[in-house]
């Protein structure tokens, strides 16, 4: 056998150096974007209310008014000493948007993913499963719709229906605003803190506030797991080892949940890492719907507001994130499959 | 098998008892809020609590709660002493002297004294913060303390509304000892001022929750207060109907505040209001560089139906950039070119100017900062016009942040909104009609306007000022480089129970919340 392809290490490098120039192309065409939109931060503030001349000493002050090469040199040099730099607007660090705001998106997005992937995989096994029945029908309407419907639209039915009509759960915010006025702050992560502090009853309005907005944005991208999981799941069950274990006696639902399912789900495992990012892009959506505070929310303030050093850090730890996140996907598929490599 | 079955049973009846529970307990957490928590939702937002760091409506309700001024703005917008006894004016109105109060304290313990009100006014433009609030002081060229009770403010040009200046956010007193003289105290560290609240906890673009500080002059009426941030007003007023927020200030759009007035056990209170809404014309660009093209538009804007059919009552037709209810004001565009649109009048004047019609004008407006029904609001303007023949009106608009910076120096006919900094007619005048002062960039320039502005800034006398203020509304209407078309009212929501609302409602458009309470 002769050595076709690199070895785990030097794909493992590669993707590694590999990271450098995809972010510095995100960093460079965030900077550009902010700048080719008309306005900045202060006449986005103060246009309307103060007359050109401040307007014009503020932005001078700021040095908005510097050649955009200068601009950007500057940009770069914060960045490369670690200085992810202040909001203008409110003049918090990015590094506590990150760490405050980011400690929420994560708490949404962490439940979203564990609803869009129990929903997911268990609607799209049926589907496949029951192939062609009115199980399989509806497994899949459910998947299409869910995935084609705006996330937004989904939630304010959400709020309308369970919230507003049945009065069953709370419309919007992490808690209720007891709650948050009153929980420790540890981890910036509401149910960890409830946990810590061990105050059930914030514990469980925690909980109560997550549901609609995790459930929102859980059904969205359950919808590309049904369809994933279905695929695969009837392409398993066509397999030859499937017919074997057929014709050696085993029972059919041994057949379906121990042999084929298990199978099915590995390239899905690919999946639900590179979703992700797209379950970000998500999140801001759902987080402005739901009033939730996480960075997705606060991102679409400052994109507004022009401010561009919060938009700026906020997209490089969001690229770093989605980076990483592929880069490590990368390597688990690289070490399951040697077939993977550079 | 029936193990697994059995498995899955418990499960689920597991689940079901969690649901339940979940439901039980959020019945005993709504039944803890206590009557001395009163819980208020917005859609404003907070850039700095610093009052040096800031400029905007969101930050100023905050401050409101936390510092004091030297002098304040009563309801109904009159100025009455605050942290100081009096104020009063050398002959030349450019120096103003306050007594101060004795036996304050701040909230942390600090004295109150002349040397806390010099550092907060040397701070403010010291910092010189990207917000702008500085430019509310640039007349001010010093300030001194003679003694620990007295304080000294040197004008660079002779001021009478000087006293309304001290009430604005440009105001607030803070303690020497906390507040940095040359960088912003972040919302990460603690606020201290002598206001009727104390900032306890604030966390950005969620929430900021206040506790009584009994050793203000002021005596809020509610222990604990909270304030709730929302970006979407529909999301708001959800939490309103369900009781998630007792009331809610700034602000929903005309149909939500319709729905909520039709809700039970909700009540939308309005009062007397300061915003207006107008039309700015650039008076160097064609068409509008003629003034009979400007006097035509004046004769045909439909006031009444934007009040009405857009804005559901909550605004009132305006006929002068000064509002009503302001010392000085006058319907002055109702004088001049009538109550109602006059098709007859606009045609006449353009026929006297031998203007051809229809007149292609763009009007444009913006959807993203001065709320949804912008888009309704000029969809009227355009149909007025329209209708009478004489113009033939394309509707243009652009998000805030593009809109803001590009005003009149594109832009022949734009909309703009004006919130004031402080509730005097000179605020409505200066920053519209002065050579220097106007910051729409439409051009507009008159030496005439120019003395008059001029005289009322150095008026030594109430009825000298009030005829400059008149006299400059006329002129305003003649030359009519802006039209002014509505006033809107002070306006909040609250649930039962929530009462002292309407105390609060009027022209000085500040959320009075210590005079609220909850039963």
């Amino acid at each position: 056998m002769n050595g076709s392809g690199t070895s785990l290490k030097r794909y493992a490098i590669t993707r590694v150096v590999l990271v450098i120039p995809m972010v510095f192309i995100l960093l460079t065409f965030v900077f550009l974007l902010m700048r080719v939109a008309p306005g900045n931060p202060i006449s986005a503030s103060l246009g309307g209310h103060v007359p050109q001349s401040v307007i014009n000493q503020i932005s001078h002050q700021l040095g908005y008014d510097k050649p955009i090469l200068v601009q950007y040199k500057d940009y770069l040099w914060a960045i490369l000493h670690g200085d992810l730099g202040s909001t203008i607007t409110d003049r918090r660090t990015v590094s506590s948007i990150i760490e405050v705001n980011g400690a929420a998106t994560l708490e949404l997005t962490f439940f979203a993913m564990i609803i869009a992937i129990v929903v997911g995989v268990s609607v799209g096994l049926l589907a496949g499963r029951f192939r062609d029945t009115p199980v399989d029908a509806a497994g899949r309407v459910f998947g299409i719709v869910a995935y084609a419907m705006p996330v937004f639209f989904i939630g304010l039915l959400a709020q309308l229906f369970f919230g507003s009509y049945l009065n069953w759960l709370p419309i919007s915010d992490q808690a209720s605003p007891i709650t948050q006025a009153t929980l420790e702050s540890h981890t910036n992560i509401m149910l960890v803190d409830a946990i810590i502090d061990r105050n059930w009853d914030a514990f469980w309005d925690v909980v109560r506030h997550l549901i609609l907005p995790a459930f929102t944005l859980g059904l969205v991208f359950a919808g590309v797991f049904i369809r994933l999981v279905r695929v695969n799941v009837i392409r398993t069950m066509k397999d030859d080892y499937i017919e074997a274990a057929r014709a050696r006696g085993v029972n059919e639902r041994s057949v379906v949940y121990h042999h084929a399912f298990r199978n099915a789900l590995v390239p899905v495992v690919t999946v639900i890492g590179l979703q992700f990012a797209l379950l970000l892009g998500g999140a801001v959506l759902t987080e402005t719907t739901f009033n939730w505070p996480g960075i997705g929310h606060e991102l679409l303030l400052y994109i507004q507001n022009r401010d561009y050093a919060a938009v700026q850090g906020i997209m490089i730890v969001f690229a770093l994130v989605v980076v990483l996140i592929s880069v490590a996907i990368d390597f688990v598929n690289a070490f399951i499959d040697p077939r993977v490599r550079y | 098998m029936r193990s697994k079955r059995l498995t899955w049973r418990v499960v689920g009846a597991v689940a079901v008892c969690a649901l339940a529970a979940v439901a039980v307990t959020s019945s005993a957490l709504a039944r803890s809020s206590a009557s001395s928590v009163l819980i208020d939702g917005t859609t404003d937002t907070v850039t700095n609590v610093d009052p040096a760091g800031n400029y905007d409506f969101g930050s100023f309700t905050v401050d409101e709660l936390i510092f004091q001024h030297l002098l304040e703005l009563a309801p109904g917008g009159k100025v009455v002493p605050g942290l100081a006894k009096s104020c009063s004016a050398s002959a030349n109105l450019k120096t103003w002297t306050c007594s101060l109060k004795t036996g304050i304290h701040f909230q942390n313990g600090d004295a109150f004294s002349s040397a806390d009100v010099k550092w907060s006014f040397d701070r403010v433009i010291k910092i010189k913060d990207p917000s702008g609030i500085s430019s509310l002081l640039s007349n001010l060229k010093s300030t001194s303390v003679a003694g620990p009770n007295r304080v000294v403010f040197h004008l660079t040009n002779p001021q009478s509304t000087w006293p309304f200046i001290l009430t604005t956010g440009a105001g607030f007193i803070v303690p020497k000892g906390a507040y940095p003289a040359d960088k912003l105290n972040p919302n990460t560290s603690a606020q201290y001022g002598t206001g009727p609240y104390q900032l306890v906890k604030y966390t950005s673009g969620q929430q900021a929750v206040f506790k009584a500080y009994n050793g203000s002059s002021v005596k809020a009426k509610t222990p604990n207060l909270i304030i709730n941030y929302y970006s979407k007003s529909s999301t708001m007023k959800l939490a309103i109907q369900k009781g998630e927020i007792d009331m809610a200030f700034r602000d929903f759009t005309p149909t939500e505040y319709g729905s909520l007035g039709k809700a039970s056990g909700i009540k939308v209170y309005t009062g007397n209001g300061v915003v207006i809404r107008y039309l700015v014309l650039n008076v160097k660009q064609k068409p509008f560089d003629n003034p009979a093209v400007r006097k035509a538009i004046a004769y045909l804007i439909p006031r009444q139906t934007i009040a009405t059919r857009v804005y559901h009552g909550l605004v009132k037709p305006l006929w002068s950039m000064v509002p009503a209810g302001l010392p000085g004001h006058t319907d002055i565009f109702k004088t001049v070119y009538g109550s109602a649109p006059s098709k007859a009048k606009a045609a006449a004047v353009l026929k006297k100017a031998g203007v051809t019609t229809p007149v292609a004008v763009t009007l444009w407006w913006t959807p993203t900062h001065y709320g949804d029904a912008s888009a309704d609001e000029y969809a009227e303007i355009q149909r007025a016009l329209n209708a009478s023949g004489l113009f033939k009106v394309t509707l243009q608009s652009a998000e805030w942040a593009t809109y803001s910076k590009t005003l009149g120096t594109q832009y022949g006919a734009f909309q703009l909104g004006w919130f004031p900094d402080y509730p005097d007619a000179e605020d409505y005048l200066l920053p519209f009609y002065g050579t220097k002062s106007n910051f729409t960039s439409n051009g507009y320039s008159s030496s005439a306007m120019d003395a008059i502005l001029k005289r009322e800034q150095g008026a030594r006398t109430n009825a000298g000022r009030i005829a400059t203020i008149k006299a400059a509304q006329v002129l305003s209407a003649k030359d009519v480089p802006i039209i002014p078309y509505w006033q809107g009212a002070m306006v909040a929501v609250g649930r039962k129970g929530v009462s002292g609302i309407p105390r609060t409602l009027d022209p000085t458009f500040i959320m009075r919340f210590w005079l609220i309470s909850k039963s």
